[in-house]
This record gives structure tokens, C-alpha cells and sequence, in this order.
């Protein structure tokens, strides 16, 4: 448990190094060091399969997509983020951690939930048996997204 | 629901916070992307620990890879926007993407 | 075979990049409209037959193994099926010739009919995350639909319009993901059962909060609206008229009203925030519109005026309240519909969107004019058009069920709503013609085709009222009725 509290505090501190971090590629790759360790987070909860996914998917082609698009769009002027939000930010997200500290410390209990049987079958038989459905959304989410991408990138002639 | 359910719900909602604070606070285009990404983060830690909790993991695995193949296809139309948008205003500022008003 | 609503559209899709490479134009246009035209056939003829024995849930089996595919058909469904059906051919029919100078028609086709199987498989899927699901797919497509123009304009308000849609969705998979931790479950039947038996007040009322977050986003419910008016005018014509006519109704209002009626359950303090929601909305936006010079963005100020009078009326509650919101989602969706593509007509005669600038197009585009007048009085209440019976419903069923002040300002926002239409009609069509204007020609065949079709459903369900009333509204609010009252008082707070 400690290990697994450990790697959280460590996601959080990643992910948010992504978000506040100057420099865009050292961004991506926080980004994706944050991914790593939520896999890693994932295999120790005894799911393996979002595990691999998690880290293969997100903190590989994921970051690769960003790294990508950090290259196409190197600019001579860097944006430059406002002050003000720069030390106004951290102060608020450190008051949010104590207020959800808080919250959960009195949630802690009340929230009412069935007691729920085990599951049956493997992961593959629940995949694509009891979530056929999802299965697919996924390939139309797929399609829109490749659809998108083709759309995007075509070569303009003429338009609107 | 058990006690390690909120411990994860804790961190879910630190990371959903952070990444609703860049989306807020952020003016680079890819910084906001990235803000998206830290949403997606925690979402799925949800769903998995909320599955977890309740030993139904095999389902939240279902639903979290469900989750991430829909956050490839938003990163890349949204990444897609972002190159198209910067070709045409060589600038990836929010601010110079103010011309309409809402 | 209801799972055709979402496979033949994506079927379809996939192959028309192959189909582009063969033939431009002439056989993506064929596909796509004959798609569209079968899926509203089949909603319109069959649908009514295969519900007339009650919902029918479809099981199927793969290869001869039992999946889970399962898609349920009850009178809501159909309803918003032949909904995305009608305005979807409409739009279409439009693309063929307005969809001309943007090029890459059998990728626009693509994206659009993937948007459609998207919203088809929202309305018939039976477990909350499924919905979340095809939200997004039918959300992704659309993103790349409003970029489609890849000018300036129409990208900026796709990104804006996407940002908020992924802020939207994170509330909504934390909502189904507190519900599942409930209730162990995410099908509907399931976690409404399950949500009897256990007492979860306050936490419920926490994912109805986030559940109201993320789909007021999609609805461009008043607070939530500001993407609502840069994204829908950027965007193509026929796509702005898909995104205000089923859009923000299918993500938003349908998947709300199926959640919170079906689902949770609708309890007062949840009705009430739903009628505070929607007449703020209501007459927040028709203001709004007022003040606007830009053609299309008073329209999309009037579709969230409209969005809110439909949860206006579906907040009530009762089952005429029901009737009206559906009614009147309906009637919106065809006559906003028109009225986007007929702003596509004069946009593409005319160059420019700025009401300021037109005048008088009524002597050179009379049909346009014609069915633009329709969809406006339609809107605004005008009898016989549908939009008034829908509208009335909803008045009355405010009156009944002692909401009188309510109904005085919906009737207020109806005069408002008339008033900002009648501008809009006297601005660029009546009045004295500019002389810019006066070598414009009507819009091509197919443009006037497909506004014509939905003008005269326009007339033809205002003259018919009480049959599809009786037809199509009825099974649909006897669906959401039903749900309203098994729930009531199972968690009394």
C-alpha cells in the first residue's frame, strides 16, 4: 500500500510538472513518465490489460503524437504563460488538495454501495461478450478519428 | 465501499483538478492538450479503482481501454487542429485565437 | 434488426474513402444519401411496427456465440431515430451541392455518417457507459465537421468547441463511474433497480450535479452555452444545421432526459432545476439573438433559447409536459434544421452571413425565402406550424401543473423569439432589394430540395398535430412517464 501511495503522489507530481513545465518536449516526456508510472499503478491493482495498455497507448503513442506535432509547430516565439497564473495556480490546487484531503476524510464510509458478486469469465470473455457493444464504439471512434485526421491534412485547393 | 476507494478517488480528483486548472490557466495550445491529457489520467484511475474496489476488475479494464482508444482518437483530431491552426496563424497562443466572440 | 441503425452507417463510411478514390463525386453522393434515405425509411415504416408490441431489447448473436450487443428500441428511441434520420437526408441531400467547393466530399461523407451511427447508437444503447461512447464518437466526428472549411474562423471555434467537450466528458465518465461504484453495474435497468434498494441521497445528487455538468455542455444549456455560438455558425452549413438540429439534442437533452427520468429518477428538487435551467436558458439566449447582426449566430442563439424551453418541458414532469418538450425537440430539430440550410443558400448565393448586408433576396431566391419564413414562423410559435402545438403543449402543461409564472415567461420568450425571426426575415429577405444582390440565383436543385422536404414536414405535422402526437409523441413520453413515476419518491429528498 505504501508503494502504491508512493507511485500515486508521484503521478500526480508528474502530471502536473507536465502542465507547468516552460519547455515543451520536457512537458511531452513528463507526460509520458506520469503514463508509466499510472501503469504501473494499474498492474499493481491486478489489471494488467489496462496496465499494458496504459503504457503502450498513452505514454507511447500518445507522447510519440505529441512529440510530433511539438516538432511541426517549433515556432521563433515561445508562448509566454501570464504571471499572475503562475503563482496564483499552485496556491489554488494546494488549497484544493487540503479541501479534498478534507472532503474524502468525511466521505470516507458514506458512500453506499452494493456488495457485488464475482466476476465470471476471463478478461477476454468479458471484453468481448459482456462489452460487445463497446467493441463497436471503439472501431467508429477509431473511424471518426481517422476520418478526422484525413480531413484535417488534406491538400487545399480551394475552400470556403 | 471500501477505504482504499477514496485514497485513489483523492488522487483521481487532484489530477481531474490539475488538468481543469491548465485548461483554464494555460495559453499554449499544446500545454492545453496536455492539460486534457492529465484528465484523461485521472478519469481512467477512477474507473479502474472504482472496478477495483468493487472486484470487478475485469469490467473497469474493459471500460478503461474503451477510455484511452477514445482519448487516441481525441489527441489526434485535437493535435491535427492544433498543426492546421498554427499554419495559419504561425502562432500557438490562445490569445490569437480570439476572433470569435462566444 | 435495430443494430443496423449504427453498423450500416459505419459500413458505409468505411468504404467511401475507397469509393472517393473510384468516383469524386457522383458515387459518394449516391451512397451516402441512399444510407441516410434507407435509415429513415426503415425508422419511419418499420419502427412504429417493431414497437408496437413494447420496447424491443435485441440480443445478438455472433457467429453462434451470445454477445452482448444489446440495443433497445422503445418509443423515445424511435422518436429521436427518426429525428437524426429526417434531418440527417435533409442535410445530406443539401451536401450534395453545397458540399462542392470544399472538395474531399467522400471524407466529409465519411465524418458525417460515422457522426450518424454515433447518435444512433446513443439513443439505443441500453448501459451508461455505451452512451458516453458513442457521444464521443458522434463528438470526434463533428469536431473534424466544424474544421471542415480549414479556415481560420472554423478552426478556432472547433478547438473552443473541443476543449469544453472533453471538460464535459470527464464529468460525465466521473458521474457513471460514482454510479457504477453503487451500484456495481452501468445497464439501465439494472442500476434504476439497484438505485431503489440502496438510499444514496446525497451522493446521487453529486452525479445528477456532474451528470447536469457534462450534458448541459453538450445541450448548450445557459450556463454552459459560450461554444455554442462560434462553432455553429463556422461550420458548414449542412453540419451547422446537424449539430443545432440533432447534436446538442441527441448528447445533450436526450441522454440527460434518459438518464434523469429512466435512471435516477425525476425528483422535485430535480425537476425544478431543470425548469430553472431551461427558462433561463429560454430567455437568456432569445435576448441574446437579439442583438445579433451575424445571420447564422442569431440562429445559434435561438437553438439555445429552444434547448431550454425542451427541458423547460420535460422538467416539469408530467406527462404532458413530456409530450410538449418532445414534441417541440422534434419540431426544433426540423425546423432549425431548414433554417441552417436555408442560411447555406444564402450564404453560398450571397458570400456573406451579415444581415446588414442582404436585403430583399426575396425577389431573386423566392423558394429560399419561402421555406426560411416557414422554419421561422415554425420556431416562433406561429399556428398551424408545428412549432406552435409544441409550444402550447408546453404552456399548458406549465399552467396545469402550477407553474404559472413560468408559463407567462415562456409565452414572453415566444414574443421575443417571433420578434428577433421577423427582424431576421425583414433584414435579408423582404425590404427593398440590394442592388449586390441582383444577379443572384436561386440555390442549385438539391438545396432547395432538401429545405422544401422539411418545410413541408413543417406544415404538414402543424396541419396533422394530433396524429403524430398520437403516433410518435405519445409512445415516446409514455416511455419517459412511466419511468418518472416508478421513481418518484424511491429516495424521497
Amino acid at each position: 500500500m505504501i508503494l502504491q501511495t508512493a507511485l500515486l503522489i508521484g503521478l500526480v507530481i508528474f502530471s502536473v510538472l507536465a502542465i507547468a513545465l516552460k519547455d515543451l518536449l520536457k512537458s511531452a516526456i513528463s507526460l509520458a513518465v506520469s503514463s508509466l508510472l499510472l501503469g504501473i499503478i494499474f498492474f499493481r491493482m491486478n489489471a494488467p490489460y489496462a496496465g499494458v495498455f496504459e503504457i503502450s497507448v498513452v505514454a507511447g503513442l500518445i507522447t510519440v503524437l505529441f512529440i510530433l506535432t511539438i516538432a511541426l509547430t517549433k515556432s521563433g516565439d515561445e508562448v509566454r504563460e501570464s504571471k499572475l497564473v503562475n503563482w496564483v495556480f499552485p496556491l489554488v490546487f494546494v488549497a484544493f488538495l487540503v479541501i479534498d484531503a478534507l472532503v474524502m476524510k468525511g466521505l470516507l464510509g458514506k458512500v453506499p454501495a452494493l456488495a457485488s458478486g464475482p466476476e465470471a469469465g476471463t478478461f477476454g470473455e468479458v471484453l468481448w461478450r459482456g462489452r460487445t457493444l463497446d467493441l463497436v464504439g471503439q472501431i467508429a471512434v477509431i473511424l471518426a478519428g481517422v476520418f478526422a485526421v484525413l480531413a484535417l491534412f488534406r491538400k487545399r485547393d480551394k475552400h470556403d | 465501499m471500501t477505504n482504499t476507494w477514496y485514497l485513489y478517488l483523492f488522487f483521481a480528483a487532484a489530477l481531474v483538478f490539475a488538468g481543469l486548472l491548465g485548461l483554464l490557466g494555460k495559453r499554449n495550445l499544446i500545454k492545453l492538450f496536455i492539460a486534457i491529457g492529465v484528465i484523461g489520467k485521472g478519469i481512467s484511475l477512477l474507473l479502474l479503482s472504482t472496478g477495483f474496489a468493487k472486484a470487478n476488475i475485469l469490467t473497469a479494464q474493459a471500460l478503461v481501454i474503451t477510455y484511452i482508444v477514445i482519448e487516441v482518437s481525441l489527441v489526434a483530431t485535437a493535435l491535427a487542429l492544433i498543426i492546421n491552426i498554427y499554419r495559419h496563424t504561425r502562432s500557438l497562443d490562445i490569445r490569437d485565437l480570439a476572433k470569435l466572440k462566444g | 434488426m435495430i443494430i443496423l441503425f449504427v453498423v450500416l452507417p459505419l459500413i458505409v463510411a468505411g468504404i467511401l474513402p475507397l469509393v472517393g478514390k473510384v468516383s469524386r463525386r457522383v458515387l459518394p453522393d449516391l451512397l451516402a444519401n441512399a444510407t441516410l434515405l434507407f435509415l429513415l425509411v426503415y425508422a419511419a415504416v418499420a419502427g412504429r411496427a417493431l414497437i408496437a408490441g413494447g420496447a424491443v431489447l435485441q440480443q445478438s448473436a455472433w457467429l453462434g456465440e451470445a454477445v452482448n450487443l444489446r440495443l433497445a428500441l422503445d418509443g423515445f428511441s424511435l422518436l429521436m431515430l427518426v429525428a437524426i434520420a429526417l434531418v440527417g437526408f435533409a442535410a445530406s441531400l443539401f451536401s450534395i451541392d453545397y458540399m462542392e467547393h470544399y472538395g474531399a466530399k467522400a471524407n466529409y461523407y465519411a465524418l458525417y455518417l460515422v457522426m450518424i451511427a454515433g447518435m444512433n447508437g446513443l439513443v439505443l444503447a441500453t448501459d451508461l457507459f455505451s452512451v458516453y461512447i458513442f457521444l464521443e464518437v458522434a463528438a470526434v466526428a463533428s469536431y473534424a465537421l466544424v474544421a471542415f472549411g480549414l479556415g481560420h474562423d472554423e478552426l478556432e471555434a472547433a478547438f473552443k468547441y473541443l476543449m469544453l467537450s472533453v471538460a464535459a466528458s470527464a464529468f460525465i465518465v466521473a458521474a457513471i463511474a460514482v454510479v457504477f461504484g453503487m451500484t456495481g453495474s452501468l445497464d439501465f435497468a439494472a442500476v434504476a433497480s439497484a438505485l431503489q434498494e440502496l438510499n444514496a441521497g446525497p451522493v446521487l445528487v453529486i452525479a445528477s450535479a456532474f451528470f447536469l455538468l457534462g450534458f448541459g455542455l453538450k445541450a448548450a444549456l445557459v450556463p454552459f452555452h459560450a461554444w455554442l455560438p462560434d462553432a455553429h455558425p463556422s461550420a458548414p452549413a449542412p453540419i451547422s444545421a446537424v449539430l443545432s438540429g440533432l447534436l446538442i439534442k441527441v448528447s445533450g437533452v436526450y441522454a440527460m432526459t434518459r438518464i434523469f427520468l429512466n435512471v435516477f429518477g425525476l425528483t422535485p428538487a430535480l425537476s425544478t432545476v431543470l425548469m430553472w435551467l431551461g427558462a433561463v436558458s429560454l430567455v437568456v439566449a432569445a435576448f441574446l439573438a437579439l442583438g445579433q447582426k451575424d445571420m447564422k449566430r442569431m440562429l445559434a442563439y435561438s437553438s439555445i433559447s429552444q434547448v431550454g424551453y425542451v427541458v423547460l418541458g420535460i422538467g416539469i414532469g408530467t406527462p404532458l409536459g413530456i409530450a410538449g418538450g418532445l414534441f417541440h425537440l422534434f419540431n426544433h430539430a426540423l425546423a432549425k434544421g431548414l433554417l441552417f440550410l436555408t442560411s447555406g443558400s444564402v450564404q453560398q448565393a450571397t458570400g456573406t452571413r451579415d444581415l446588414d448586408e442582404m436585403g430583399g433576396l426575396a425577389k431573386r431566391m423566392p423558394i429560399t425565402a419561402a421555406t426560411n419564413l416557414i422554419g421561422a414562423l415554425s420556431i416562433a410559435g406561429v399556428p398551424p406550424l408545428n412549432g406552435f402545438w409544441s409550444k402550447l403543449l408546453i404552456i399548458v402543461a406549465l399552467v396545469q401543473a402550477g407553474h404559472p409564472v413560468f408559463a407567462v415567461i415562456a409565452v414572453l420568450a415566444s414574443v421575443l423569439t417571433l420578434w428577433y425571426y421577423l427582424l431576421m426575415q425583414r433584414k435579408a429577405f423582404f425590404g427593398k432589394l440590394n442592388e449586390k444582390w441582383a444577379s443572384v440565383k436561386e440555390a442549385p436543385f438539391w438545396m432547395t430540395a432538401a429545405t422544401v422536404l422539411l418545410a413541408l414536414l413543417c406544415v404538414g405535422i402543424g396541419i396533422l398535430f394530433t396524429s403524430t402526437i398520437t403516433t410518435w409523441i405519445q409512445p415516446a413520453a409514455d416511455v419517459l412517464a412511466d419511468g418518472v413515476h416508478a421513481m418518484t419518491g424511491s429516495w424521497g429528498f
